[in-house]
């Protein structure tokens, strides 16, 4: 009997994924309530989530990302990478189409990555940097490198490198390219991906149409996607967003605050959502061994940052400003992050441990740390008020500034804070993106942290042309335990991208990196 | 009615306010920490990138530079392209402000609706339990916040009770007029509140002033002491309370437009700021400049009608 329940289970559950799957009912519509309007969602000049996380909807890259995070065909039904690791040949899928019913060629791939490569255009340009040429001969394309990167696959199932219509483009008005992509987004863009613009009306609502060419087959053997139509509104306001879709009005809303996640996950008509990500909740902590005023710096000293990791009650934080939705950081990347490291939470609660390091460190006599949040955030005030009681024993005295985002930035980039609130989300499948924005010194004083760690440096720059999948790993395991152990964060949590939506819709999905796929969505009423 | 004379001296009063407001704002975005390249970029830009940023939107220029190039452009109606929106401000202004205006204008009636009834309903029987009871129910709707009447309409007329749309604009006159109503009305009990109260104690005062007592002596209808002797006396500063609590509504829209999601200028106001919008921050600036100086033109026209006094000075 202890043999066959799992066969029963298992025959069970395969009946009911079975059943589900000839359930699928195409046609109609789903209305999605969004905390922005998106301004452009060009693959090149999108800058801002609200713009590049739709940029999927209207145009496919040629690889995309598989649900486990791996890298599957897009457009190139094959990819192959040569042994020097400086050509990659990808084969176009025959019979591609826009969806004004033109042929999608070589000619096309050529030109949007051309476009997407070009660092007078838009601000991801840098992420092709080793891209030498661009070449298609027949539905053959080849990407040749001026040196191996071992990132390029994963930028080419990145959103700005969407396939656009040469032509169409082309025709647009205009002399310059910000002007020709003005044009032709205000006319109702052409798109390779699952759907078309319909209508835009900027802060207020936005409109997407089945692109009927679009190349993915649904379960039942018809092409993608399932819905009509998508509509889109703005709602910037949290309560309003959630009224709205309990009184049915819309069929989704995102970015659900976490107190009210557990309210919403019981509403009989709802299903609250809590989609993994690669979004991360962290403090970066001013490493400089002088601060911006002169004085001397106690938190240039790594066991002070360890000993302020372990004083924070990572677990507490999770209930207070999660509800328990979060999970505690194993590495500087989140859990979904490609080649993330991290066997065990960083840094478990141990105030004895703290308490010690500060000693070692000559500081036990305590010292003042300011602590720079968002002006308006409950979230950063729920912190704030936590770490300044988790502290206060350790005789380190917290104290508030708060500030609103852009001075916070500045602040940042200035080094003129001790510790400050921030978070992160990955726009690129792979770990070198968090990675050089958190640890690199020459890029960005690793997070304005200012801290500089030679044998990371190393290895972030080698790890940047390993071709050999092996030793980028290990390379990569190395810099997460270098980073953990020094600690120049304040490591706190992993949060979910929590959407609730209405029982009636199923396959909506908020990708890891924040997308949202609306590609296999469809309405069960 | 008011000379012509006044009423062009009192344009031409607008426009050393107009460039006060232009100075004004130009420097205190600039004082602001952080700037747009930085809010733009969302801190992930490099160094590099963020001066290509600046440099790209003249912000690398010497500030005297930026404001003369600000002020010309403005003579010329060029207020310059949003930096968020990557659009041209006027047209993003010009889309947005009927939006603004319908609501603001659509409250203010509702207000006088509400307000002008009541306040002679109150007046006409002061300290009868009908005068404390409507004063009682208006003083709860001047002590709660604008946003707070908001939610709490929308969660029991339009989310429980599904009567209204929760938030959001419709397309034609009377779908407005139905969408807006409750973004109206939660902005209309506040000012209707401020009215009332100002409207009911001035009615108070010109009903026991002598010359009310001797148009009644004289044996004046009721109707005729009512609209000529005391309205227009108690509605002089009743007319000045409206004109600015319309100059604080188009502040006011900041909130209600963003707990609505009502896409108007208030909201976009909001949103330029947090981006460090320069252009679109002025532009805005610049509009609620023009509004508010003629909502207060216009009051001072509609008083010195009213009261002839005013037209000498």
């Amino acid at each position: 009997m202890k043999r066959i329940l799992p066969i029963m289970l298992g025959a069970t559950l395969g009946l009911l994924a079975a059943t589900s799957a000839f359930a699928i009912e195409r046609g109609g519509a789903m209305t999605f309530a969004r905390y922005d309007d998106s301004t452009v969602i060009d693959p090149v000049y999108a800058d801002r989530n609200p713009d590049l996380w739709m940029v999927n909807g209207l145009y496919e890259t040629l690889l995309r990302n598989g649900p486990d995070g791996s890298i599957v065909p897009g457009l190139a039904e094959a990819h192959e990478v040569s042994a020097d690791g400086k050509t990659i040949t990808l084969t176009l899928r025959s019979g591609l189409k826009f969806s004004d019913d033109s042929e999608l060629t070589g000619a096309d791939v050529v030109f949007s990555l051309d476009r997407a490569r070009n660092t007078d255009l838009g601000p991801w340009a840098g992420l092709l940097g080793a891209v030498d040429k661009v070449s298609a001969d027949g539905n053959k394309i080849t990407v040749s490198l001026k040196n191996p990167d071992p990132t390029i696959i994963s930028i080419l199932a990145t959103f700005n490198t969407g396939i656009m219509p040469k032509a169409a483009f082309e025709k647009a008005a205009g002399s310059t390219d910000q002007e020709k992509a003005r044009a032709f987004f205000a006319a109702g863009p052409v798109t390779s991906g699952p759907f078309v613009m319909k209508s835009h009306e900027q802060g207020s609502s936005m409109s997407f149409e089945r692109n009927p060419n679009y190349w993915r087959q649904g379960e039942d053997g018809k092409p993608l996607p399932y819905l009509d139509r998508v509509e889109f509104l703005v709602i910037p306001d949290d309560a309003t967003r959630i009224l709205k879709l309990q009184a049915g009005e819309v069929d989704a809303a995102e970015f659900i605050p976490f107190a009210r996640v557990g309210e919403l996950g019981a509403d009989p008509n709802l299903k609250m959502e809590l989609f993994p990500s690669t979004r991360i909740v962290y403090a970066p902590i001013n490493t400089r061994e002088t601060k911006k005023d002169g004085a001397k710096n106690p938190l240039a000293d790594a066991k002070v940052r360890q000993a302020l990791n372990y004083a924070t009650d990572k677990n507490v934080l999770i209930k207070l400003v999660t509800f328990d939705t979060g999970k505690p950081m194993t590495s500087l990347m989140s859990a979904a992050t490609q080649l993330h490291y991290g066997p065990a939470p960083l840094y478990p609660y141990d105030p004895e441990k703290a308490r010690q390091l500060l000693a070692d460190a000559g500081l036990s006599g305590g010292f003042d740390v300011n602590f720079t949040t968002l002006a308006g955030s409950a979230d950063d005030a729920t912190l704030f008020t936590a770490l300044q009681q988790m502290w206060a024993p350790l005789g380190v005295n917290l104290k508030v500034e708060q500030v609103d985002n852009p001075t916070r930035g500045e602040k940042n980039r200035s080094g003129d804070f001790d510790i400050h609130t921030y978070g992160w989300a990955n726009d690129v499948n792979d770990p070198a993106q968090v990675t050089g924005w958190l640890g690199y010194y020459k890029q960005r004083q690793a997070v304005g942290t200012g801290w500089n760690n030679q044998e990371f440096n190393t290895l972030f720059e080698a790890s940047n042309v390993e071709t050999d999948p092996a030793k980028r790993k290990d390379e990569y395991k190395r810099m997460q335990e270098i980073y953990a152990a020094e600690a120049p964060l304040l490591f706190l949590f992993e949060t979910p991208f929590a959407v609730a939506v209405s029982k009636s819709i199923e396959g909506y999905v908020q990708t890891p990196l924040g997308a949202n796929d609306f590609s296999e969505a469809w309405r069960a009423d | 009615m008011p000379s012509l004379s006044y009423l062009v001296a009192r344009l031409l009063q607008i426009i050393p306010t107009f460039l006060l407001v232009m100075i004004f704002i130009f420097l205190l975005v600039r004082l602001l920490p952080g700037d747009p390249a930085i809010a733009m970029a969302e801190a992930k830009a490099t160094d590099a990138q963020l001066e290509q940023i600046r440099h790209n939107l003249g912000l690398d220029q010497p500030l005297p530079v930026q404001f003369l190039v600000f002020v010309k452009n403005t003579l010329t109606g060029d207020l310059g392209r949003s930096i968020m929106l990557k659009a041209p401000v006027t047209d993003i202004i010009l889309s947005r402000l009927p939006t603004t205006i319908f609501l603001a204008l659509y409250s203010v009636v509702l207000a006088v609706l509400l307000a002008g009834p009541l306040a002679f309903l109150a007046a006409s029987r002061v300290n009868s339990p009908v005068d404390v009871a409507i004063r009682g129910v208006f003083q709860v709707g001047l002590s709660m916040p604008v946003f707070y009447i908001g939610l709490v309409l929308l969660t029991v007329l339009a989310a429980q009770l599904r009567w209204f749309p929760v938030g959001g604009y419709g397309k034609t006159f009377l779908a407005n007029l139905y969408h807006l109503i409750l973004p109206a009305l939660s902005v209309a009990l506040y000012t209707s509140a401020i009215i009332l109260r100002n409207l009911r104690a001035s009615l108070i005062e010109v009903l026991d002033a002598d010359y009310v007592q001797f148009a009644r002596a004289k044996g004046l209808s009721p109707r005729i002491i009512m609209t000529r002797h005391v309205l227009r006396n108690a509605l002089v500063s009743t007319v000045t309370l409206l004109g600015l609590s319309i100059g604080n509504l188009m502040s006011g829209t900041l909130v209600t437009e963003t707990v609505f999601a009502i896409p108007g200028v208030g909201r976009l106001m909001l949103e330029a700021i947090f981006a460090r919008d320069y252009p679109l921050i002025q532009g805005l600036t610049l509009t609620f400049a023009v509004l508010v100086s003629v909502v207060f033109l216009l009051t001072d026209v509609v008083q010195s009608w009213l009261d002839p006094r005013l037209r000498q000075s």
